[in-house]
């Protein structure tokens, strides 16, 4: 048990490592920037004076690393600093978004991590069947299409032609749990399709893989019926893969989310950040980009805290 | 009951049982399993349902054909050794190489397929298609038929650049890491492993926020991204390599480290590389289409297919499916490449799944 606490608390403090990193690239990227943001603000005209006082209003007089740290502190507490734009807490800005996005994201989670691990391992005990077949191909496809592709097909069938769910995904906070899944549906279906094309595979790859191990065919020819090698043999090594699956796939579905929140005029984070690289609003960029970072970076390290724990190996130390 | 569906089920019947007869038990499934769906199709949806069934079968009939047709002349115009290697290509793989040709005739060839240049104004905004213009024209007036066929110049020819730069940049590292070993290869290590721990879209997004939507900061940015993965493939692939006897024996005989790359090491690791260029090249392809349909990728007048995807959303909301058409093309592309790296990998690994 100490081995596996080790292990794990080692892989954590990897995780934090990371995270840090990537706040540090995140950060001084903007450093990078030509110029310096104040310049990015007020274009090519502005006069020394204005320059100056717009650097003393960001900080800009301070010391790189120093407003590196005091950004970090305030990103931990909840802070992101003010907008370039409109002077508006960014924080105020991303707290309601984040939540839309987590539904969204949660939403297609539910439907699709059971639908596509069930699916791959039907696909994998019929491997190389007619059904196998067009289930590779039928995933295939789905994953080599953008999201906006899927996403423009569910709403030019299911919404304009057939009219059975908003083509937009406008929601508001007065809006009853029912009405909420009625209107993100569409965009939830997209990220299920792709996502559970991929989760289907990796299933189906990390099935077939455990099938053709020894002790699996060994537990075939010593008589054990079908059902009993898949539940008693199989499984227990099979949640480490499928776990890590599961977990590798939410976090694409991340970065699905941005496009998909776009095509579907959904008011959440990936939007705001589309927007603001537009706009060139760094404070919200930084902020929506360490986020993003930083859910996708806790995802990886729980697929393998995940393959971790449910090592049989490593939980029951000879 | 009208006569085509009559004819529907006479047909699917008659080839199920000629199936039967010669004993081909997958086509029999098959045919006898559509027959069956047909049914509740036909209950649910009536004959339109039935008659996209049959246009369905059509247009995949007819691509297996092509498949089948181009994968013969290949076999007939390639060198013997080539063509011996062609003969075990699934037509899967037939139908993507197809495609993949196809594709770069169009690009190559764009200003002389295409009827009108890919930013000439030649009509008023949506216009529907006639005689003069094929799909009719875009949100300016442009002929979407010549952007679209433009398109596969800028949008595949970027993602390409790309690709192989992320492709020079992985590769070069990988292998002088191979080689080396000691701190190179620990910081190479390291610094692909917090490029892949930031998702990729957003990686580009902070980018291209910071330097604008560039050309050339585009290509620079999705090369860097998409190098880690690269690097990770060579660096295990030539790691094996690089134990072997013979590169050893090169080492005592005093070759430079770029002799071993080249001569020793990378003829022994070409057959995963290509798979892996391939699939990169998806990703490439993919995450730029992404960025152009932001509108944060090759910017306007030049055609490209995700932005023409965007600018064209609208017409989507009245039932028309032109805009469709571009986002149709990434997805048949990154498709056709897939089902050939599908086959290249299963004949490197000889995987043979039982």
């Amino acid at each position: 048990m100490r081995d596996i606490l080790g292990l794990v608390a080692k892989r954590l403090g990897l995780g934090l490592v990371t995270l840090l990193v990537v706040s540090v690239l995140i950060f001084f990227a903007v450093e990078l920037l030509p110029g310096d943001i104040a310049q990015a603000v007020l274009g090519q005209m502005a006069t020394e004076e204005t320059l100056a006082q717009l650097r003393v209003e960001f900080g800009l007089d301070r010391p790189a690393v120093v407003r590196y740290f005091d950004w970090l502190a305030g990103a931990v507490t909840g802070d992101f600093g003010t907008s370039l734009i409109d002077g508006e807490p960014v924080t105020a800005k991303i707290a309601d978004r984040f939540v839309s996005t987590l539904f969204l994201a949660a939403y297609a989670a539910v439907i699709a991590v059971p639908f596509a691990i069930t699916l791959g391992i039907i696909v994998a005990l019929l491997r190389n069947s007619i059904f196998d077949r067009v289930a590779n191909v039928v995933t295939l496809t789905s994953i080599s299409s953008p999201e906006f592709f899927l996403g423009y097909i569910l709403i030019l069938y299911l919404a304009v032609k057939w009219s059975m769910f908003p083509a937009i995904a406008s929601i508001s906070t007065g809006m009853t749990f029912l009405e909420l899944l009625e209107r993100t549906f569409l965009p939830a279906l997209t990220l299920v399709l792709v996502v559970t094309a991929h989760m289907m595979r990796m299933t189906r790859a990390a099935i077939i893989n455990l099938l053709a191990s020894p002790y699996i065919e060994m537990a075939r020819l010593k008589g054990a019926p079908p059902w009993k090698v898949i539940v008693r043999h199989a499984l227990p090594n099979a949640w480490a893969p499928i776990i890590n699956v599961v977990a590798l796939n939410l976090a694409y579905l991340v970065t699905g989310v941005v496009l998909v929140e776009v095509v579907f005029v959904y008011p959440g984070i990936g939007q705001l950040l589309v927007d603001a690289v537009a706009k060139r609003d760094f404070p919200i960029v930084q902020a929506c980009c360490l986020i993003f970072a930083a859910t996708f970076i806790l995802l990886n390290l729980a697929a393998d805290v995940g393959a971790i724990l449910t090592n049989p190996r490593l939980r029951h130390p000879k | 009951m009208s006569m085509f569906v009559i004819g529907y089920y006479a047909a699917l019947i008659t080839a199920s049982c000629i199936a039967a007869y010669f004993q081909n038990r997958k086509a029999f499934m098959l045919l006898f399993s559509l027959t069956l769906v047909s049914f509740v199709l036909g209950i649910v949806g009536g004959v339109p349902a039935l008659r996209g069934v049959t246009i369905f079968a059509g247009i995949l009939a007819l691509a297996a054909g092509t498949s089948y047709a181009f994968r013969e002349f290949l076999i007939q115009v390639c060198s013997p050794a080539i063509a011996k290697e062609l003969r075990t290509a699934p037509l899967t793989a037939a139908f993507g190489m197809f495609v993949i040709f196809t594709y770069a005739i169009a690009g190559i060839f764009a200003p002389w397929i295409a009827p009108f240049g890919q930013s000439e104004v030649i009509a008023s905004a949506f216009e529907p298609p006639n005689e003069d213009m094929l799909l009719g024209a875009d949100q300016l007036g442009r002929d979407m038929f010549s952007r679209i066929i433009y398109g596969a110049r800028n949008s595949v020819g970027l993602a390409l650049v790309a690709t192989v730069l992320a492709f020079v940049i992985g590769a070069l590292a990988g292998l002088y890491s191979a080689v080396k070993g000691g701190w190179l290869d620990q910081l190479s290590g390291r610094v692909a492993d917090v490029i892949m721990s930031v998702p990729s879209l957003i990686f580009a997004l902070l980018i291209l926020s910071i330097f604008g939507t560039n050309l050339w900061v585009i290509v620079l940015v999705v090369a860097i991204i998409y190098s880690p993965r690269v690097f990770r493939l060579t660096r295990a692939v030539a790691g094996n390599v690089v134990v072997m006897d013979y590169v050893e024996a090169a080492k005592v005989r005093g070759e430079g480290d770029w002799h071993l790359i080249r001569k020793e090491i990378l003829p022994n690791s070409t057959a995963p590389l290509i798979a892996e260029f391939g699939l990169e090249f998806c990703f490439v392809f993919l995450l730029i289409a992404g960025l152009s349909f932001l509108g944060l990728g090759i910017q306007p007048p030049t055609a490209d297919w995700g932005s023409m995807v965007r600018e064209n959303a609208t017409l989507i909301s009245f039932g028309d499916i032109t805009p469709l058409i571009p986002a149709a093309a990434i997805a048949l592309l990154t498709v056709a490449v897939n089902f050939v790296v599908d086959w290249m990998l299963f004949r490197s690994s000889g995987l043979k799944e039982q």
